[in-house]
């Protein structure tokens, strides 16, 4: 059990080499060199690269500068995932560093959420750690945070403080041990078959019956399609946080210690690379 | 505690019926996406965008969350001072021109701007309500942005919006389509559908919880939902109570709850009475 601390650890300090190239279309007054970053797994694209920013703005002319946009191979990034699930969604099986071509022209109005500021990314944040409460606790945890709370939770995800995040986080993993969990797991399954971004459900994390509910039940219930078939060959990765935790894990287990700062367990599921 | 609890089964039931009634009034509605759908309407709508509202955004634009009840408390405080003399006007204003209002803002110096609207209308698993989603365009294709979205909601309304239990306006991505699209929050539907399905079982008066929410969510980002649509639920409605229903305006309780009124406060059922 002691190491079950290290897992939150491991977790949080999750990076991603990464290299930003600017688009070719993008006018420059010279050559931009590429700018490269280890991106934290568990931040947000808008929240970590003023720096890579700044770069370009270097060798763009300023007045033909949009709002900055991210691209991997064609896909637009949705800031709004962290950046893990981006990673392991589109390009889990790249070679690094994971190579992300920045835009700063012909903003993808249909595919993208506009990110003027840090305070919107706060704000969707926060709203995931709400929603993701309603879930557990009926709201009744975050509800009950003051307002000083809400602010630690953010300023530990943006400034990188592992312990001050925590301090205020475990309150939210907190359930009343008779109930062997929270009252429903705050999960999100994603996969890039269909246009649907992402599937979400009710679902505890212990059956009426008391049996204890693992990643299996969860898929079996919600995404069967992602299960390997009796004797056939495996076609799909369960990935979260760039592994792929067993099926047998118990649901809770997983909430507590692989969700995201955001309180959601995201779980990626993708085609078993061909070769 | 169950009462205020619309499961997803509860929910297409609801919105079965909903679909039943507006295809007899015309209304436009639609299922749209199979079995975990969505219903779907589109209008077109004469806009006045307010360019003297940029405030609006600043204020409740920029913060998507949803306040909890201390923050609120803050809020109110703060904004205490300006919604008192900006209250009083928009009421006043409001009470005069009672019959007229029909829903368009024409009080503002902006321009008239015919956009096209797409309302979706959602089931949040999260919080167990219906969730209205939106978006618009203009007759040349743009997307509305948020400010813009911001300065077309109705003065009277805005007014309140920061601080009432309909909370603000965001952008997300639509959960089924992976689009953005404009969002009421739903993290405070329960507080004020409680009293609306409270009276109802009281009464022992059926009540479409998804109707009921669309009536006081709706008319905020410009969907009105005719009368008719209760007519046809409860027939025979008594006269008086009839004529208080044909004039929705907002709400002028002491909880602000900038609700449109159809016949009584929900969070004040005896103010109008």
């Amino acid at each position: 059990m002691a190491d079950d601390k290290d897992v939150l650890r491991d977790v949080w300090f999750g990076r991603i080499p990464t290299c930003f190239l600017l688009n070719q279309d993008e006018v420059t007054e010279r050559e931009a060199e590429p700018y490269y970053l280890l991106l934290p797994r568990v931040s947000y694209l808008t929240l970590v690269t003023d720096k890579v920013k700044k770069h370009f703005h270097k060798v763009i002319r300023t007045d033909d500068a949009e709002e900055m946009w991210f691209e991997y191979e064609g896909t637009p990034l949705k800031w709004h995932y962290p950046i893990g699930v981006l990673f392991d969604l589109h390009a889990s099986n790249t070679v690094l560093p994971w190579s992300i071509t920045v835009h700063f022209k012909n903003f993808p109005e249909r595919d993208l959420l506009h990110c003027p500021s840090h305070s919107v990314i706060e704000a969707h944040f926060m709203s995931s750690i709400k929603e993701a409460d309603a879930l557990k606790h009926k709201s009744q945890v975050v509800n009950d945070m003051q307002k000083k709370d809400h602010k630690q939770l953010w300023m530990g995800l943006q400034n990188d403080k592992f312990d001050q995040f925590w301090a205020m986080n475990r309150k939210l993993m907190e359930y009343p041990t008779e109930d062997g969990g929270f009252r429903f797991i705050p999960f999100r399954i994603y996969q890039t078959l269909s246009d649907r971004p992402f599937i979400q459900k009710q679902f505890r994390p212990v059956s009426p019956e008391g049996h204890v509910h693992t990643l299996g039940d969860l898929l079996k219930e919600v995404y069967p399609v992602a299960l390997p078939t009796e004797g056939g060959p495996k076609r799909f990765q369960v990935v979260i946080h760039g592994i792929e935790p067993l099926l047998e894990t118990p649901l809770q287990w997983l909430s507590e210690h692989l969700s995201h700062p955001d309180s959601f367990l995201h779980i990626c599921v993708i085609p078993v690379p061909s070769d | 505690m169950s009462l205020c609890v619309l499961d997803e089964e509860k929910f297409h039931l609801c919105c079965q019926l909903l679909l039943q009634l507006s295809e007899q009034l015309g209304d436009g509605w639609s299922w749209e996406g199979g079995q975990e759908g969505y219903l779907r309407k589109t209008a077109l709508r004469s806009v006045v965008i307010d360019s003297s509202s940029v405030w609006d955004y600043e204020g409740g634009g920029a913060d998507t969350s949803c306040p909890s009840l201390s923050e609120q408390q803050e809020g109110e405080q703060e904004q205490a001072a300006v919604d008192a003399s900006a209250d009083t006007d928009s009421i006043k204003g409001d009470m005069e021109d009672e019959d007229e209002d029909d829903g368009v803002c024409v009080a503002s110096a902006g321009s008239s701007q015919l956009l096209q609207y797409e309302y979706h209308i959602l089931h949040s698993c999260s919080y167990s309500t219906p969730v209205l989603y939106f978006r618009a365009c203009t007759q040349e294709g743009r997307s509305l942005s948020l400010e813009e979205v911001w300065s077309s909601v109705h003065p009277n309304y805005r007014l309140r919006l920061q601080n009432s239990p309909l909370n603000t306006i965001t952008m997300q991505e639509h959960p089924l389509l992976g689009q953005p699209f404009f969002m009421l929050h739903p993290c405070r539907t329960e507080e004020f559908m409680r009293p609306v399905l409270q009276a109802a079982q009281d009464q022992h008066r059926p009540v479409n919880y998804v109707l009921s929410w669309l009536s006081v969510v709706g008319p905020v980002v410009g969907l009105d939902v005719p009368l008719k649509y209760s007519t046809l639920l409860h027939p025979a409605p008594p006269p008086r109570q009839h004529r208080a229903r044909l004039t929705p305006s907002p709400c002028v309780c002491q909880h602000h709850c900038g609700a449109p009124l159809y016949g009584s406060c929900i969070t004040n059922p005896t103010i109008r009475g």
